[in-house]
């Protein structure tokens, strides 16, 4: 551990955790410099830089500038936002199987937008926001017994997850078939034909809620501790669980919002991201990258594969689903199921 | 009782606690005197654990109040509190991989903040309490791999990090053998002797209370039934009082202490 001095201010740098992030950091560019320049209409390298730039023809610069930058930032951003709810929820409630993804935050969030499209044609943050805060205390409310019990929460999310998910195909039926296009990022979360609006609408909301994410994740890091520890070293836990919870339903809102569910990113994050950056702790800056990692790649598999438009979460659930398996499997092996 | 003149910075003042269906604690005072060790002890179920958690606001109070410096607990700011005040809960968890050092560390938290995240005065005191329970040589191991007083004498440490001048702990010696139970105590011993800071522990052995209290208490019943000095306080009647349990007690040849024979 190294320690950055200015004045009062300390910071504490751990070495893994940065490599890990720089990284991620490269793979994320990696990927992005791939999007750019894979395509059905191809453009050279020196194309794509001419476009950036603004000296491209008309064509090729809209097909970069408003088709496949918006796509990349949006995954980006959609990405990191699912990344930083997830490890933020998993490490305040101890168990990786708690994901807002898993446990209903998410199907919350897409049937509240999905509903706010139907009824009012706009309004999607929202109606996500809604839906997203509206899921969570339900799920809450049914687990609760006098105290939270992590896997009734598990189950009871679980439950919600699926009847939400089913409310929002049901939703879905009801609309004609023109508009059922345009909702197919409900199903199962695509980045297709995403534009600036979207890419300003999940990059203004980062720029607002990662800072604040950021900062919860030193306290954080102590919650990964029993209760009486986390209360014996001065930390409020009642006011702590409800700002976490707040701010990862305020990024997952934020990230169906722009992009529909995407199964599984926020699951997958946080557990990559403490093995990359070998802490016990939340890793949240790791966690971020990670799920802008996983959105890209998902995006990138489902564009490179000719002749159909598969959404970008057909790819992120081949992700998850493995994942899902080995921390089930590890849990089972523990004993902990 | 409490010697007249022995300051006290933690007193609890009349509190009740109730389980559904059970009065744990009722309407107990008591004082910590400043300064002292303290062993809390009594029969299963008297409530001595409860007492522990209410005093370090674990536990809140149905009625009555636990105050530190005169002022109530409960409407100080935790993280003041916890600058004053550390608790070492039964059993506590850690999560896994964590090494003693990272354990240690943990223990600054009322200290800092996402912007002091390790000030110099961090780093000196994780150094002493490290140096103190002997685990300077053991700092990058991983918790899970040490044995049970190791542990043990980890989570001391993280305790002491965390500076303060009470110290509470909740049955430190469990799941320990003999040896270690008189190591961990030896240090508890040593920590106050050296540094004056106040310790209040739950205790199940009376033999060991006895030899390593300045000052008991004796619950039985969610209520104080004795408290003074170990000497004052074990007796044959004080053991048929609170365990119901006919014993001899006679002084500890090597070192004086009461010492218990049951019958």
């Amino acid at each position: 551990m190294q320690t950055l001095r200015f004045g009062p201010v300390s910071l504490a740098v751990h070495r893994r955790p940065l490599i890990a992030g720089v990284g991620l950091l490269a793979l994320v560019a990696l990927a992005a410099v791939a999007a750019l320049l894979i395509g059905s209409y191809p453009i050279t390298p020196g194309g794509i830089w001419q476009a950036l730039t603004g000296r491209a023809d008309a064509i090729p610069a809209m097909i970069v500038l408003d088709h496949r930058l918006p796509r990349i930032l949006t995954a980006i951003g959609a990405g990191a936002a699912l990344g930083l709810a997830g490890a933020m929820v998993q490490t305040m409630l101890r168990n990786p199987l708690a994901a807002p993804d898993i446990i209903g935050f998410t199907a919350g969030a897409n049937a509240g937008a999905l509903l706010a499209v139907l009824l009012t044609g706009g309004m999607i943050l929202a109606g996500a926001l809604a839906g997203g805060a509206l899921a969570a205390m339900a799920v809450v409310a049914l687990a609760w017994r006098g105290g939270l019990d992590t896997y009734r929460l598990i189950l009871v999310g679980l439950g919600a997850s699926l009847s939400l998910g089913a409310a929002a195909d049901l939703l879905l039926s009801y609309t004609d078939e023109n508009t059922a296009a345009d909702m197919a990022r409900w199903l199962t979360g695509t980045l297709h034909a995403r534009g600036p609006a979207e890419v300003a609408l999940v990059w203004g909301g980062l720029a607002m809620l990662a800072p604040i994410a950021l900062w919860l994740g030193f306290p954080l890091a102590r919650m990964t501790f029993s209760n009486d520890t986390v209360v014996g070293l001065g930390l409020p836990l009642a006011p702590l669980r409800l700002a976490v919870t707040a701010l990862a339903v305020a990024l997952v809102a934020l990230a169906v919002s722009v992009a529909g569910p995407l199964p599984f990113v926020a699951f997958v994050s946080g557990p990559i991201a403490r093995r990359l950056t070998g802490s016990g702790g939340p890793a949240l800056p790791a966690a971020a990258l990670t799920g802008a990692t996983v959105t890209l790649g998902a995006d990138l598999a489902a564009r490179s594969i000719p002749m159909v438009q598969l959404p970008a979460g057909v790819f992120t659930a081949m992700v998850g689903a493995p994942v899902l398996v080995w921390l089930l499997w590890v849990q089972a092996r523990k004993g902990r199921l | 009782m409490v010697p007249n003149g022995t300051k006290c910075r933690l007193r609890a003042e009349a509190i009740s606690v109730d389980y559904p269906g059970r009065s744990v604690l009722d309407s107990l005072s008591l004082d910590i005197p400043a300064g002292k060790v303290t062993a809390i002890v009594g029969p299963n179920a008297c409530g001595k654990s409860t007492l522990l958690r209410a005093l370090a606001r674990l536990t809140p109070v149905g009625s009555g109040q636990v105050s530190l410096d005169g002022q109530p607990i409960g409407k100080q700011r935790s993280r003041t509190v916890a600058r004053q005040l550390a608790i070492l809960p039964q059993s506590p968890l850690a999560p896994e991989g964590l090494t003693v050092l990272d354990l240690v560390r943990r223990g600054r938290t009322p200290h800092q903040s996402a912007l002091r995240q390790w000030s110099r005065k961090d780093a000196e005191a994780v150094d002493r309490s490290l140096c103190l329970t002997g685990l300077k040589g053991m700092s990058f191991q991983s918790l899970a791999t040490l044995s049970g007083g190791q542990r043990q004498r980890a989570w001391i440490a993280m305790a002491l990090a965390q500076d303060t001048d009470l110290l509470l702990l909740d049955e430190p010696t469990t799941y320990l053998d003999l040896p270690h139970q008189i190591e961990l105590l030896t240090l508890i011993r040593k920590l106050n002797h050296d540094t004056g800071r106040t310790v209040a522990m739950v205790l199940h052995d009376i033999n060991l209370a006895a030899r390593f209290a300045d000052h008991m208490v004796a619950l039985r019943d969610g209520r104080v039934r004795h408290q003074g000095a170990p000497a004052e306080v074990v007796n044959a009647e004080m053991m048929q009082d609170i365990f119901s349990l006919p014993c001899t007690v006679i002084s500890d040849p090597v070192h004086g202490h009461p010492h218990v024979i049951p019958a």
